[in-house]
């Protein structure tokens, strides 16, 4: 290694060792922020008030009601039987289940007398139970819905087929698993990406704040006074942040899988290789942006206004595919994309070629441009 | 106490505009925000689950196979992608398809002779938000194909008439879009007062402030007013562009919807004013308020992520933060035309959190005038 590169990055572990901030910042924030996000991110879909509006002896609407409530979906709503609509609007139910005038007991056993033909209006159901669902929010009642058609097809089933009618049950039945994530717990989707929130957002502000001070306190002067190239300065700052990176990922993983119980399904090294692209990435990232601020105040507002789109356009929170086709190509340019495809993909699903290769050569393509750019505008600024 | 002196008070609150006129970042955040927000949120952003890409590996061959998929691509949530032979666990593992429809030979002989016909269904778990929705679409199929495929058996001795109420077509963005608000009024006003006030202090003109005859009072009238009128402009924007170009109705009152806005502001503006005060220095005040006017609002309002999916602590702690209960209140006013008495524990909150935000920051900007 040559000689001055050496001096440079000793002078530069010296700084960040020196600066308690810049460690705390490396290795507790990340583990707290990955904590914070990963339960505060869910969209699980629990705690669901239900109220159930029926006759005190009507054993089947009770029924379905105790089993909603031990399902671990739902909690004890109330509603006003005489006005169920305003206990949704207050929010004291979120689902409000009314039985069949004359009770759903009855209403069972009067569906199975022989030769009665049901009303169209109410076809084909002998015995309509209400669901009032407030549907707010558009994915949790439909959701909702599924749960309830769910324990009510396991309470009909209990109940037996009922007399009289030789088969009842549906005929055809769709089985499904759900692979990778069985229990459709919110964690396994949400901590990968938040991990990859952490380290990008992390090794980008380690660079921007570091050159953000050079030029602040005025050291930079005499840097570009000094024998030293741009790309050694580059480098000199890269490989530090690549250094603490390699620590501070690890320890961050552990708490995924640990803590949060994120399945590890792939193989490391290809996670390895993907995490130092990411973090070259981003490193160069944070060196563009801090060629074009003058102090630490700005660096701080460049950060947000280049990390925030970043986060937005990544697909970590809302779906790219659904985004209009101008946006949708802006997202090609987002390293935070590719990384999170690839870490969702190996932790979750045990690493696709197709997939991970084909996220990790985009990853490779955009560090370098952006690594390029990054250096030449350096450059130009020093001059 | 003396009532603050609207001659007074006005002064101030002109000098504040010229400032804000003068100063391009706080001009350009101020205008550009609103519409950046609505952008994304209003356009770019789509949480319905639709043309979810689906295989349908179909062994059996029959006629009441091909209409199981045919049900599958004609219910619109699907897109049917066709199925590599064999290795159609790779299509999952490759994100190539989100599920997996497998009709095993004999399906259309057990359909059509009444005996249960099993269709194995492997469904993407990983996003556990769409495979919930997916789950439910699957359901309704096995339903309707019921209904056709085997239309010789009785139907169900009971079901489940649901209605959506307040959103029957169960459009997302009647959620997002009313949410809006809070991060447009919860940026403006904390990151924007935090940083007026927190530049008076670090130039030193503070000092020089006080030693006129305007009293405190009317400084911080002065000065929390122009972001009180410019937050509000950006309520109305977002409400012409909620009823105009999303087409969200607006069902509640709006005297009602107008209080529940004062309600928030005052508190927001309070807090940009306390940290502006304890930080006294703009760079410090604006790293704290983007947070705190970024973080509780996007993150811990309900505005995405629902609050009673979070674990206990957080569902007590966001209970802390105005942006939680003006979510609720700005929803139940434009969706489900709640009144005052069905909203009165959001109000209620509200009131509270302004008292003790109020009181806290007119405290510590007192204690900080004594030398």
């Amino acid at each position: 290694m040559n000689p001055v590169l050496r001096g440079f990055l000793r002078k530069e572990f010296l700084q960040i060792i020196r600066e308690p901030r810049v460690l705390a910042m490396v290795f507790v924030a990340p583990v707290l922020q990955l904590i914070l996000l990963g339960y505060a991110l869910s969209t699980e879909m629990r705690n669901i008030k239900l109220a159930v509006v029926a006759e005190p002896g009507d054993f089947v609407m009770t029924r379905i009601a105790e089993r909603a409530y031990s399902s671990g979906w739902f909690v004890r709503g109330t509603a006003d039987p005489a006005d169920p609509v305003s206990s949704l609007k207050s929010r004291r139910a979120e689902v409000v289940l009314i039985a069949p005038p004359g009770g759903l007991t009855r209403g069972l056993a009067r569906g199975n007398a022989p030769g009665r033909r049901s009303r169209p209006s109410v076809a084909p159901g002998n015995a309509p139970i209400q669901a009032l669902v407030d549907a707010t929010n558009a994915v949790r009642a439909r959701t909702v819905e599924f749960y309830l058609q769910r324990i009510l097809a396991v309470v009909l089933a209990e109940l037996g087929p009922p007399e009289g009618s030789g088969r009842s049950r549906p005929s055809i039945l769709l089985d499904f698993r759900m692979l990778y994530n069985p229990s459709l717990r919110s964690a396994v989707f949400m901590v990968p990406a938040v991990i990859v929130l952490v380290l990008g957002i992390d090794s980008g502000l380690l660079l921007v704040f570091a050159l953000a001070r050079e030029k602040e306190m005025g050291t930079i002067e005499t840097l570009i006074a000094a024998p030293v190239k741009p790309w050694e300065i580059l480098l000199g700052k890269i490989i530090p942040t690549l250094g603490l990176m390699a620590i501070a990922a690890p320890i961050v993983l552990g708490v995924g899988v640990f803590w949060f119980g994120v399945p590890f399904r792939g193989p490391l090294w290809q996670l390895v290789l993907g995490s130092f692209l990411y973090v070259v990435s981003m490193a160069a990232m944070g060196t563009l942006v801090s060629t074009l601020v003058k102090n630490q105040q700005q660096a701080m507002m460049g950060m947000f206004m280049v990390f925030l789109p970043c986060i937005m356009l990544s697909g970590i929170f809302f779906p790219v595919e659904n985004m209009p086709g101008l946006v949708r190509w802006v997202a090609y340019l987002d390293p935070i994309r590719y990384f999170v495809n690839i870490l969702r993909n190996i932790m979750l699903k045990g690493g696709a070629t197709e997939v991970v290769w084909s996220n990790m050569a985009a990853l490779a393509v955009l560090s370098m441009a952006t690594a390029v750019v990054a250096v030449r505008r350096f450059r130009q600024t020093l001059n | 106490m003396n009532l603050p002196d609207p001659r007074r008070t006005y002064a101030m609150a002109r000098k504040e505009v010229r400032h804000i006129v003068r100063d391009p970042f706080t001009l350009a955040l101020a205008l550009g925000l609103p519409l950046v927000i609505v952008w994304f949120f209003g356009w770019v952003m789509d949480l319905d689950v639709r043309d979810i890409p689906v295989a349908v590996v179909d062994r059996d061959r029959t006629r009441a196979s091909r209409e199981l998929t045919e049900m599958f691509s004609a219910s619109g949530y699907f897109r049917l992608v066709p199925p590599e032979d064999g290795d159609f666990l790779g299509m999952l593992d490759a994100d190539r398809v989100k599920g997996v429809v497998v009709i095993e030979p004999g399906f259309g002989r057990n359909a059509n002779s009444g005996r249960p016909a099993r269709v194995q269904v492997l469904l993407d778990g990983t996003d556990n938000s769409t495979a919930g929705v997916l789950a439910g679409y699957v359901a309704g199929i096995q339903l309707a194909a019921t209904a056709r495929l085997a239309g010789g058996s009785s139907p169900p001795p009971a079901r489940l008439v649901t209605r959506f109420l307040f959103n029957p077509e169960l459009n997302s963005r009647w959620f997002i879009v009313p949410g809006l608000l809070v991060v447009v009024m919860g940026v403006m006003t904390v990151l924007l007062t935090a940083l007026t006030v927190a530049r008076e202090w670090e130039t030193g003109s503070m000092e020089l402030l006080l030693s006129t005859p305007v009293r405190p009072s009317e400084i911080i009238l002065g000065k929390l007013g122009p972001y009180l009128v410019l937050a509000l402009a950006a309520v109305a924007f977002v409400y012409v562009m909620a009823r105009g170009a999303f087409g969200v109705p607006f069902r509640g009152s709006h005297p009602l919807f107008l209080l529940g806005c004062l309600l928030f502001l005052i508190p927001s503006l309070s807090l940009g004013l306390l940290i502006s005060v304890v930080t006294r220095s703009q760079a410090l005040a604006m790293q704290i308020s983007a947070i705190a006017g970024l973080l509780p609002p996007m993150l811990l309002s309900g505005f995405i992520f629902p609050n009673e999916s979070m674990p206990v602590f957080f569902r007590w702690f966001t209970m802390l933060l105005p942006p939680r209960w003006f979510v609720e209140i700005s929803r139940g006013i434009f969706l489900r035309d709640a009144s005052l008495v069905e909203l009165a524990r959001p109000f209620l909150a509200l009131a509270v959190l302004s008292a003790v935000l109020v009181g806290a920051s007119v405290r510590r900007f007192k204690a900080d005038l004594e030398p």
